[in-house]
């Protein structure tokens, strides 16, 4: 097969993170000293540029024979992906650094994961999208792995390795029976299949169990808590961020596809399995994570409640009249989400307890008492917790408020009100868990004047996604737009 | 000049932009600049009341804007003032700069903070009645929250930290659901998340309707409070520092009224007629328990907070006789309930400022200590137990004709109960004052209580003159009203007419019982009085 050299071309934000990645990873060979403050801005910088290539980058549509499309759906998704990259490096540089851990390798295996999660934002082909789904986990299973100091690192980074590779042959599983039944692992193949075998069926079906491991959709999400709570905090808002991001955006556009897919009832079916799937996912994403103590453990059995929210959003595309405005509120959902998150991971980053040796991992080192009388030690900093939290809690005036907003406003273009109405209700839930993060701060007094890990990067991080939080909240029409724009062409 | 209300609305919030540049030490300075700005804001609303037009041909919703905020969503910003909102948002602008100076000596943690929040909520809750656009005005409803909940958290008393949860939850869990509704309005009935476009493309029926009209409704009232959903209110009132409660009671409750007023009632009218029984019931039930609860409160905080419950379900009350005075009198009701339990908040707060406890029994004899804290007790109190005279008989009369003469079965017997809540206040409140000044001093820490500062006769003096003029003089107050309140009638008599004609032989509900009947059923010398 010969692929003319504008396909190529069109992958340019692929080709920059990867480019990016190799040339960290000599600048490990070739350091003379120790001195390392450059990688994290290296890594700002190509994630930057990896987002502008795509920004000016226009939208060819189908290359490489339809195995990807790169529209501005792609364009939205690479954009996330390296705004979360580039605020997860900014907060790594100094946790890492305070851990003396600073290595070339770990901004590597961040921009290689990257390039994997832009691939899959663009994927419109079964194997292609295994092959990005691959390059995307092994550098995060790497990351996991990263620090293995203590059990916890350990634990998280064998349990993902092991679930992440079983779902990854669920996929391929899946992917192989779409083939036989569909005589194509071209998404396009898979919408033309007619008569609706049951071949057909389950193959989607594994398909679908293999993305939902990714997105820690219930009850596929039980290595998330464990993984999330023992991976380096940087890795971890990392992945909340960019995986997701790249998972649903493949999940998206395979579920339109099954959605379009004759006869009406696989396509029912799928999207019922998927609304299945995102009630559960609330439900018990956000209860789960009602008792925590540790706050990092919180945020993960937040992830999952959002990654329901998320579904909501994928069922409600099954609607041919939500269709447009289901697409861009996942896409806006997914925006907001990376920012409110990365920002409430670098916060934790910064509180976390480190052990008096370095191998040493103290079990509270995420207790909420972390937080305790954090508005006065750190007004600022508590300040930017606050925010996140009433974002994630989905409360006026923030990203999250107009995320939920959208979301839900497509599952009832959809009909879809058991959906709008569960999803609301637990959104509610949720606020009790957020807003004790916020009690702690304000309402608690300190236990000790430590305060924690201060850097001006971290500072940058944490005020952009701040910003990012309450302009996405107040003024959202501009991103609202061109999640729009990016939705019509991803259809 | 239309650009008026935006000013109002979002001065306070630029006020506490502008606090965040002042140290935090400066505890004075937050004070003044906190006070300068809600006195302005004050000021410029005082613009409103006279450029208000309160005659019926004049536009409904007046210093109206229409600007686009996320066009792509169909989301406007969208603000105007009816004659209720307008009242509302001068007892808003009115009770803010009272409470900012009641708290110079009260608040001394965190003060940057505190005017802070004081403020943001401010600008929160007059946006709220200033909205004409169903997400904003969401927007402001929400926003208000997290001030509110900050001040019960952080400056609350002991229990605060149960209380701020308690009161958040319950508010955002019931405001959820109002936010479905919204999108639903937007995505079949209304298409569009505009009021006035929202309000004439709404059915009149249709079950679901029903379903919206419940899930506004549950917003509002488990703001309002109305029984059962009142259980949040006395722990945050009782938690609460003073400038939360008077602002809790003085405005926030006023917001599940006015959402009744403004958005449950009108948008959904068959929906309102069809569950009119049961919240005239439940109001009705709030009445009697608030006053019965009151009666065994040894807190004059949680007391208080009990009066609010009893209070505010006869505006309830008066809003569900969709009766001319039923409405006027809730609405006015509204007023009076902010100024006299504001005021009586702020007086407990003083109180409390002497003596750290807010226990009656800590209490007795102190009116020859504190004869002007006493005296301006005893006015607050007549006019929250109604006295003719005090704006709180004129707003209770109102309600209670309006009721007995509403075409609502039964009305009369709800007038009749209700009735017994004003004898009961009488003497829950009584009781109170007698034993928290008269009598003998029997704790000798009362010995040698300050009287009224200078400082706080500024804060009650204002309150205590509207009292006496909103009791002598109602027809300023009543006027804007007016023409909002038969807005609403009209709305109801055409949504009553439809139905006439689907359904033949259906009894009329709207309006006031034909003259003869009343004159049959209403006590002698009753008929006529409110004309």
């Amino acid at each position: 097969m010969n692929f003319p050299t504008q396909d190529f071309a069109a992958l340019a934000p692929v080709g920059i993170l990867s480019g990016g990645a190799l040339v960290l990873l000599m600048s490990e060979v070739f350091l003379a000293s120790t001195r390392r403050g450059y990688q994290a801005s290296l890594t700002v910088l190509f994630s930057v540029l990896a987002a502008l290539a795509a920004a000016t980058g226009g939208s060819p549509g189908a290359i490489f024979g339809g195995q990807a499309t790169v529209d501005g759906f792609s364009t939205f998704v690479t954009v996330i992906v390296c705004a979360g990259l580039a605020l997860s490096a900014l907060v790594g540089a100094s946790w890492l650094r305070a851990r003396q851990a600073e290595r070339g390798e770990f901004y590597a295996l961040a921009l290689f994961g990257a390039s994997g999660m832009v691939l899959l934002g663009a994927a419109t082909d079964l194997l292609f999208a295994f092959i990005s789904i691959e390059v995307m986990s092994i550098s995060t299973y790497a990351l996991a792995a990263y620090i293995r100091r203590g059990k916890k690192p350990a634990e998280a980074a064998f349990k993902y390795f092991i679930l992440g590779a079983f779902s990854s042959a669920l996929l391929l599983y899946g992917t192989a029976l779409v083939y036989g039944a569909a005589g194509g692992t071209l998404f396009a193949d898979v919408g033309r299949a007619q008569g609706g075998s049951a071949l057909l069926v389950v193959g989607l079906g594994l398909v679908a169990v293999g993305l939902s491991f990714k997105v820690a959709a219930v009850p596929f999400h039980v290595w998330t808590p464990d993984v999330y709570e023992g991976a380096p905090t940087p890795v971890t808002a990392f992945m909340a961020a960019g995986v997701k991001t790249a998972a649903f955006a493949v999940l998206t556009r395979l579920a339109l596809v099954a959605f379009a897919a004759a006869p009406q009832p696989t396509a029912s079916g799928f999207a019922a399995v998927l609304a299945g799937l995102a009630l559960i996912s609330m439900i018990f994403g956000n209860w789960l994570a009602l008792t925590q103590r540790s706050v990092k453990r919180m945020l993960a059995y937040s992830s999952i409640a959002h990654a329901g929210y998320l579904l909501v959003g994928v069922v409600s595309a099954a609607a041919a009249g939500a269709r447009e405005g289901a697409l861009s509120s996942i896409l806006f959902y997914l925006a907001s989400y990376t920012f409110t998150v990365v920002g409430a991971f670098a916060v934790v980053a910064v509180l976390e307890r480190r052990g008096k040796s370095l191998d040493e991992e103290p079990v509270d080192a995420w207790d909420l008492q972390r937080f305790a009388g954090l508005g006065r030690k750190r007004p600022g900093l508590a300040f930017a917790m606050a925010v996140f939290m009433v974002s994630l809690a989905g409360v006026p005036p923030t990203a999250g408020f107009i995320g939920k907003l959208l979301v839900f406003q497509a599952a009832i273009s959809a009909k879809a009100y058991g959906l709008a109405v569960v999803g609301m209700l637990t959104s509610a839930l949720g606020a009790y868990y957020y807003l004790r993060v916020v009690v702690f701060m304000y309402m608690r007094p300190a236990e000790d004047r430590e305060i924690g890990l201060i850097s001006p990067a971290i500072q940058v991080a944490v005020a952009l996604a701040v910003v990012a939080v309450i302009v996405l909240g107040v003024g959202p029409e501009t991103v609202n737009q061109l999640a729009r724009a990016a939705a019509s062409i991803g259809m | 000049m239309n650009n008026l209300l935006s000013i109002v609305v979002f001065l306070p919030l630029f006020g506490a932009l502008g606090l965040t540049f002042f140290p935090a030490a400066e505890l004075k300075q937050h004070r003044v600049v906190a006070l300068l700005v809600s006195l302005v804001t004050f000021g410029l609303s005082l613009g409103l009341w006279f450029g208000f037009d309160a005659s019926p041909a004049a536009s409904e919703f007046q210093f109206e804007i229409t600007a686009p905020w996320v066009p792509s969503l169909g989301i406007g910003y969208h603000v105007g003032l009816d004659g209720v909102a307008l009242l509302l948002t001068l007892l808003t602008t009115m009770l803010t700069p009272l409470v900012v100076l009641s708290t110079f000596k009260a608040v001394q943690e965190r003060v940057k903070e505190f005017m802070i929040a004081l403020l943001v909520l401010e600008t929160a809750m007059l946006g709220s009645f200033a909205a004409l656009d169903l997400v904003l005005f969401y927007v402001f409803w929400e926003a208000m929250l997290i001030p509110m909940y900050l001040l019960i958290g952080i400056w609350g008393s002991e229990n605060r930290l149960y209380a701020t949860v308690k009161f958040f939850i319950y508010t955002f869990v019931a405001s959820v659901l109002m936010l479905v509704a919204i999108l639903y309005v937007r995505a079949h009935d209304g298409g569009s998340f505009d009021y006035l476009a929202a309000r004439n493309a709404l059915q009149a029926s249709g079950s679901a309707q029903r379903w919206l009209f419940l899930a506004f409704a549950l917003a509002f009232a488990v703001k309002v409070p109305m029984f059962p959903l009142h259980t949040w209110l006395p722990d945050a009132h009782t938690e609460a520092p003073t400038a939360g409660s008077v602002i809790l009671a003085g405005v926030l409750l006023k917001m599940g009224t006015f959402g009744f007023f403004r958005y449950a009632l009108p948008l959904f009218p068959e929906a309102a007629l069809h569950f009119r029984p049961v919240i005239a019931g439940l109001a009705v039930v709030g009445i009697v328990y608030g006053a019965l609860m009151c009666i065994v409160q040894s807190d004059m905080k949680r007391l208080v907070a009990y009066s609010s419950v009893s209070h505010l379900g006869f505006v309830m009350l008066g809003l569900m006789a969709l009766t001319a005075e039923g409405l006027t009198g809730g609405v006015y009701q509204m007023l009076n309930h902010g100024v006299s339990t504001g005021a009586l908040f702020l007086l407990v707060g003083m109180l409390y400022e002497r003596r750290h406890t807010r226990l009656i029994a800590e209490y007795g004899g102190i009116a020859k200590q504190v004869p002007w804290i006493a005296t301006a007790f005893v006015v607050v109190t007549l006019s929250s137990i109604g006295l003719p005279g005090t704006n709180g008989f004129v707003g209770e009369f109102l309600i209670l004709s309006g009721t007995w003469l509403a075409r609502l079965r039964h009305a009369p017997w709800y007038a009749a109960v209700g009735a017994t809540g004003v004898i009961l206040g009488a003497v829950y409140m009584l009781w109170m004052v007698e034993k928290v000044f008269f009598g003998r001093i029997v704790n000798a820490e009362n010995r040698h209580l300050p009287d009224l500062s200078v400082r706080e006769a500024v804060v009650i003096v204002p309150l205590i003159v509207l009292i006496v003029v909103m009791g002598l003089v109602p027809q300023p107050f009543l006027d804007p009203a007016r023409p909002a309140v038969d807005r609403l009638l009209t709305r109801f008599q055409a949504v009553e007419q439809q139905l006439q004609n689907e359904q033949p032989g259906r009894p009329p509900s709207v309006g006031t019982e034909s003259p003869g009947l009343a004159a049959a059923l209403a006590a002698p010398g009753l008929e006529g009085t409110v004309r």
